[in-house]
């Protein structure tokens, strides 16, 4: 068992880095890749590649898929009007609410190491839609402005969650349970909200909350595109965070970590990124949820992997939306109709197969 | 043989000057208070253990010290400088902390655990640098876990396991190395194997090591300096041959035994006699 001669064996020995990662190394920069995440990654956006132009093609009129290219390349042609103006704005959205679900489910998955802990569970995306169909109610029904209000929603859901879940520390079940009370409270008062509503902004209330792509376009993707990009820097610092923050909070703290501010910040960025794509589409169910849990078992990571969740996210998104759009065509089905039909299954699928095989990937 | 190790310098020449110390430390949960204005100073270059009763304030204490719980009152001092008001990552590269019940992440690697230890000295930028390998084979390689590099920890078996964190702990490259009850849930031959370890890594290296145990044998069989406490205050501290008497065992445990020699070590070996009746009482005031 042990072993005296440990001293004698400390030589030279090949290269070891944490298995299955790869190095890249320029200068005194170094990172390390996730061989199968990478891999993964590359396999998503190929899948997403084709489903975006899969979109494009499939509507009213079908468009070839080399017409669609040709629009995409900037040159002339009879179906630029409806891949351009129509259908491109509304694809930018899809991928941009996916992604920013995918990766805000992720992040607070990771700070409460409780995969039900996701933005659609424990009262963010029911705070968002608590301000936003307030906002419908009094008047302002403009999915341009809409959003930032979301934002303030989710903000102020999640600091209260927050407050009433700290104890000494941030404890995973009492964060969801808290969550949870939070999310049926504010379900309710967005009912009531409704219910004071005129019989139009309720209908129209009613739509936004199953989760609609209907009628997005370039305008009501700009709070949603802006978004993601001002936090692309903290989702790049957040995908190094994970690593310690998925330990426990002793050996993280150990580590040199400020576990506190990390985990406000990982939390910040997720309740902004759900918020967001919550007032741009409304709360599309389980895809802050099952994005980040189907990414991690693809790629067998020890942390949940961010850029394969923001993929997945937006693929069910994308796949759903065209499921939605054509499967009862002309009658267009809400998004968040699909994505829960689309992704349950798969993530079901992928759990019992873990099982049989008897290993946890 | 041995290559030139940068993490491991200072501290072992200067006689007396221990790097860690605790002045005053008042430790409290909430209202209740652990642990009574303690002064302490942590030899260097050597195994200091903690031992005492249960809730004695024992891991409490090497909590403080490695600034995973915020002291009441008092301070904990690292090369006289209080903890409190160092950066955390600074601390990480001077203090490695091993907690009772370390919690992996579902699936990790043996090898990416071990090097999770290596986060103090990284960067955004620099995710992965030669140091690095170099520190995290070494580990590997002093834990006898090199051979499980690629292997789930979930698999393992409480002993490999416990290695494995140990190495992890050690791809730190601190010079001091706090370990929390590491022979907890171990069997005997698990237990030993832990603290030769902790021994070799001492001996070896010179690093300077703290460990909390309960068993009181153990703690007289590798501890250089060994610190008895109860009830949130240090009873007696020194070398086990000089303070584990019988006296000492009934005072912090309560417990009747005779003291022996270690027919191995010569350590003092404290084998219980009668144990304490009910009549007398455990909460008894102990006169001494």
């Amino acid at each position: 068992m042990t072993a005296p001669a440990a001293t004698a064996t400390a030589g030279k020995r090949a290269a070891v880095r944490p298995a299955g990662y790869g190095l890249v190394r320029a200068g005194r920069t170094s990172f390390l890749v996730h061989r199968r995440s990478a891999a993964v990654a590359t396999g998503l956006l190929l899948l997403l590649a084709a489903a975006s132009v899969a979109y494009l093609c499939v509507g009213e009129r079908f468009v070839e898929p080399a017409e669609v290219v040709r629009v995409l390349l900037g040159q002339d042609s009879p179906a630029a009007f409806v891949v351009e103006e129509l259908r491109a704005p509304r694809l930018v959205v899809a991928l941009a609410v996916g992604a920013a679900f995918g990766v805000a489910g992720a992040l607070i998955q990771t700070v409460a190491r409780n995969p039900l802990a996701s933005p659609d569970i424990i009262g963010i995306s029911q705070g968002a839609g608590a301000f936003t169909v307030a906002a419908m109610t009094f008047g302002l029904t403009s999915y341009t402005a809409l959003p930032y209000l979301s934002i303030a929603g989710g903000v102020l859901a999640s600091a209260l969650v927050y407050v009433f879940a700290w104890r000494g520390g941030l404890h995973a079940t009492r964060f969801v349970l808290i969550g949870i009370g939070f999310a049926i409270a504010l379900r309710s008062l967005t009912t009531l909200f409704m219910t004071k509503g005129d019989y139009l902004v309720a209908q129209q209330a009613q739509i936004w909350m199953t989760g609609s792509l209907n009628g997005r376009g370039w305008d009501e993707s700009a709070p949603i595109r802006w978004t993601l990009l001002i936090t692309l820097p903290a989702v790049l610092w957040a995908a190094r965070a994970q690593r310690t923050v998925s330990l426990d909070d002793s050996t993280a703290t150990a580590l040199g970590v400020r576990l506190g501010r990390v985990r406000l910040g990982l939390v910040a960025v997720g309740v902004v990124l759900a918020s967001v794509a919550t007032g741009v589409a409304g709360p599309v169910d389980f895809v802050a949820l099952l994005a980040p849990q189907v990414a991690r078992r693809m790629t067998r990571t020890a942390q949940i992997p961010l850029l394969c969740s923001a993929l997945t996210g937006a693929a069910v998104v994308v796949l759903a939306d065209l499921l939605g759009r054509r499967l009862f065509s002309p009658v267009e089905l809400p998004v968040g109709v699909l994505t829960a039909a689309v992704g349950a299954p798969y993530l079901i699928w992928l759990i019992v197969r873990s099982r049989t095989a008897g290993g946890k990937a | 043989m041995s290559d030139p190790v940068p993490g491991t310098k200072g501290g072992a020449g200067t006689a007396g000057g221990g790097r860690l110390a605790a002045r005053g430390l008042t430790l409290a949960y909430e209202d209740r208070t652990v642990v009574h204005e303690l002064d302490l100073a942590i030899p260097d270059g050597k195994v200091t253990v903690i031992v005492g009763p249960n809730a004695c304030g024992k891991s409490t204490t090497l909590r403080a010290l490695g600034r995973l719980l915020r002291p009441a009152g008092g301070a904990v001092l690292l090369d006289g400088r209080e903890l409190a008001r160092l950066p955390t990552k600074r601390i990480a590269r001077a203090i490695g902390l091993l907690p009772q019940t370390p919690v992996a992440p579902e699936a990790i690697t043996v090898a990416d655990l071990v090097s999770r230890g290596r986060q103090p000295h990284q960067a955004w930028w620099k995710q992965w640098s030669e140091e690095d390998e170099r520190a995290v084979v070494e580990a590997m390689e002093r834990t006898d876990v090199a051979a499980l590099a690629d292997r789930s920890v979930d698999e393992l078996s409480g002993g490999q396991r416990q290695r494995v964190w140990i190495a992890m702990a050690l791809a730190q490259e601190t010079d001091l190395l706090l370990l929390d009850e590491p022979t907890t849930y171990l069997d005997i031959a698990h237990q030993v194997e832990v603290l030769d370890l902790v021994r070799r890594l001492n001996r070896v290296r010179g690093r300077t090591v703290v460990v909390v145990l309960h068993d009181l044998n153990q703690a007289a069989r590798y501890a250089d300096h060994l610190v008895a406490m109860k009830e949130g205050r240090i009873v007696a501290e020194g070398p086990p041959g000089a303070i584990v008497t019988a006296d000492l065992v009934r005072e912090v445990f309560g417990l009747d035994a005779v003291v022996v020699p270690d027919p191995v070590t010569g350590s003092p070996l404290v084998v219980p006699g009668a144990p304490w009746r009910a009549d007398t009482g455990a909460e008894a005031t102990v006169t001494g």
